[in-house]
């Protein structure tokens, strides 16, 4: 070996080091939070903690999907009056959660792509006008727009539900899709669809049926950022939201940790359930995201 | 008979034609604009009023006089302090850590195909849940970082990290760099596969070290993705409330109340609507004046293009 293949083993070594340092330190929250949900809350409060488990239990999470209380609170009176029955509410908040993100994104995608397909290709007086309005837009810090948003969902009898967060959502992530994918729409090439529109497809047809599906990644991609944003907001789903009805999953996880009488342990169930959607939409969509996310900085 | 349907349904696929643009931008446009218009002329109305929810029946006009007071008021001078170092703090760390994972991801080694895999994981997850992650690794009851600390010796009690002002600084914008870096190493990593190899092979060719690469080569052409990182960064780091909200709530002694902490404070706490509305529009011109400052340092010269 001479001194440069020594010299390139040891970049090589200390490079692989630093993205294992880098995948620990990404990793290791998720799986404390984890490791703290499997115990129980007098196991989890010793000092110095267990990193892994002693006496693994899936009491905390049976106790939050069925009532029942975990025997190691049994053995402490101090400990019982720890079990935070607000707990138990984070499966309905999922279930708002879900239905509530799932709703954004379909009308996202389906306002998104009517109008990002006139913006990247049409003839339109004004388009410039419009199309900066709509990202300007996003421009206004959330906090001064709360009150007037409250005062507009009140107005229209819409607090408290699913409504109210749909329509806020909507407007919150409209702008985003509408660029992405009008930058999306403009890099495929016009070929084909003008073939279609000279067998005498209308516009419409055209968009549907040939457009669409070849911007499928443009469109899944879009369609995951809708669903995040919507399932991570918390701002407005704070105050637009009263009671189980609607409110979402930050909003329980924000309120049963705020609580601090609360069982870390069961605290912990909550946020393993929360986390499970998005890490699971962050694997699998992670092509789309990453060539989403990419092309925002790229494509001109 | 023939020839005049057809013209007439000629003129009708013309005038469609004409007219479809229009109608397939009109929802989303008016959804938009329905949210965006009346809010924000409600907020820069009611900032001039004064406007405080426990006395509904009196809202006199006082001009700028929600602005004077809300500058003049106890927190002010020092919530700009916090938001300044904060902000600086948060959008350099991001960069500079995101440009690195970027620089590992670009190598062909097997560790980076699996950080690839789990790099967005951080930023996928709410800001709720990313900072109570770390409130609860740095919990001075059973926090794991307490826990290795003591185990290996360095302390013999715990930290309250979240409850000491400096500390409770530093963990904040730990937490918003652990979750906001990936989504700029992916930026930097598109920014990096965009320059030619050719540009490193000639940079060999001609002697040049790493270094001189990276600092001739690899950072001029990153410019534009430096922008987009900056600007975008610089929004999110001045509106941080969550991670806020569920860490620390603005303390220890306003240690970590950011101005944005202060509007909904105002808001949502004191009732005062114009003082909050006065704070958010403060907040927005701030941000306006950064983005037009970002614009003018790091635009790409022309000649890049």
């Amino acid at each position: 070996m001479n001194i440069f293949q020594v010299r390139r083993t040891l970049t090589g070594v200390g490079l692989n080091m630093a993205a294992l340092i880098v995948i620990f330190i990404i990793v290791a929250p998720f799986l404390w939070v984890i490791i703290a949900s499997l115990q129980g809350e007098n196991e989890l409060l010793r000092k110095p903690p267990s990193f892994l488990p002693q006496q693994p239990t899936l009491d905390n999470y049976n106790y939050v999907f069925t009532g029942t209380i975990p025997t190691s609170y049994e053995v402490k009176g101090q400990l019982r009056s720890r079990i935070s029955q607000e707990a138990r509410m984070i499966a309905p908040a999922l279930k708002n959660s879900f239905i509530v993100a799932s709703a954004v994104t379909l009308i996202d995608l389906f306002l998104g792509v009517l109008a990002a397909y006139s913006f990247a290709r049409l003839r339109l007086r004004g388009k410039a006008v419009f199309y900066n309005f709509i990202l300007a837009s996003r421009l206004i810090p959330a906090m001064a727009i709360a009150i007037p948003y409250y005062v507009i969902i009140q107005s229209l009898k819409l607090l408290d539900t699913y409504w109210s967060l749909i329509l806020v959502y909507t407007v919150l992530t409209l702008p985003f899709a509408i660029w992405f994918l009008t930058l999306y729409l403009s890099n495929i090439p016009r070929d084909i669809e003008e073939a279609a529109l000279m067998d005498g497809c209308n516009r419409l047809g055209a968009l549907t049926r040939v457009v669409a599906p070849m911007a499928l990644p443009g469109l899944v991609a879009a369609a995951a950022f809708a669903f995040m944003s919507s399932y991570n907001e918390f701002l407005f789903a704070r105050f637009l939201t009263q009671s189980i009805k609607s409110q979402t999953v930050p909003v329980i996880i924000a309120s049963v940790a705020g609580n601090p009488d609360a069982s870390y342990t069961l605290i912990s169930v909550c946020m393993t359930l929360a986390i499970i959607p998005p890490l699971i939409l962050a694997v699998v969509m992670r092509r789309w995201l990453t060539q989403g996310l990419s092309a925002s900085v790229t494509y001109r | 008979m023939t020839a005049v349907t057809q013209s007439a349904r000629l003129k009708r696929s013309i005038a469609w034609e004409r007219v479809y643009p229009y109608l397939s931008i009109l929802p989303a446009l008016l959804v938009i604009a329905l949210f965006t218009i009346y809010p924000f002329a409600y907020a820069i109305r009611t900032s001039l009023f004064r406007y405080i929810l426990t006395q509904p029946k009196s809202h006199p006009f006082v001009g700028l006089r929600n602005f004077i007071e809300v500058i003049q008021s106890y927190y002010f001078a020092n919530s700009l302090r916090v938001t300044a170092m904060y902000t600086v703090a948060a959008v350099v760390s991001v960069i500079v850590i995101g440009f690195l994972i970027a620089l590992l991801l670009n190598t062909r080694m097997r560790t980076a195909g699996v950080l690839r895999v789990l790099v967005l994981l951080p930023w996928s997850v709410p800001a709720v849940v990313s900072g109570l992650l770390w409130k609860w690794i740095l919990n001075s009851d059973f926090g794991a970082l307490n826990g290795v600390l003591y185990t290996l010796g360095f302390i013999k009690t715990y930290i309250p990290f979240l409850a000491d002002p400096n500390l409770a600084k530093v963990s904040i914008i730990l937490a918003h760099v652990w979750k906001e870096a990936p989504l700029a190493a992916i930026f930097f990593l598109a920014g990096l596969q965009l320059i030619p190899n050719e540009l490193y092979e000639a940079a060999r060719m001609d002697g040049g070290s790493a270094w001189n690469t990276l600092r001739y080569v690899t950072l001029p052409l990153l410019r534009p993705t430096l922008l987009v990182v900056t600007v975008y960064e610089t929004m999110v780091a001045i509106l941080t409330f969550d991670e806020i909200y569920v860490m620390t709530g603005g303390g220890p002694a306003n240690a970590t109340a950011l101005i944005s902490w202060f509007a909904y404070a105002e808001i949502f706490k004191s009732l005062n609507l114009g003082h909050g509305l006065a704070l958010s529009i403060i907040i927005a011109l701030i941000t306006l004046v950064l983005i037009i400052l970002y614009l003018r340092v790091l635009r790409p010269e022309e000649s890049m293009e």
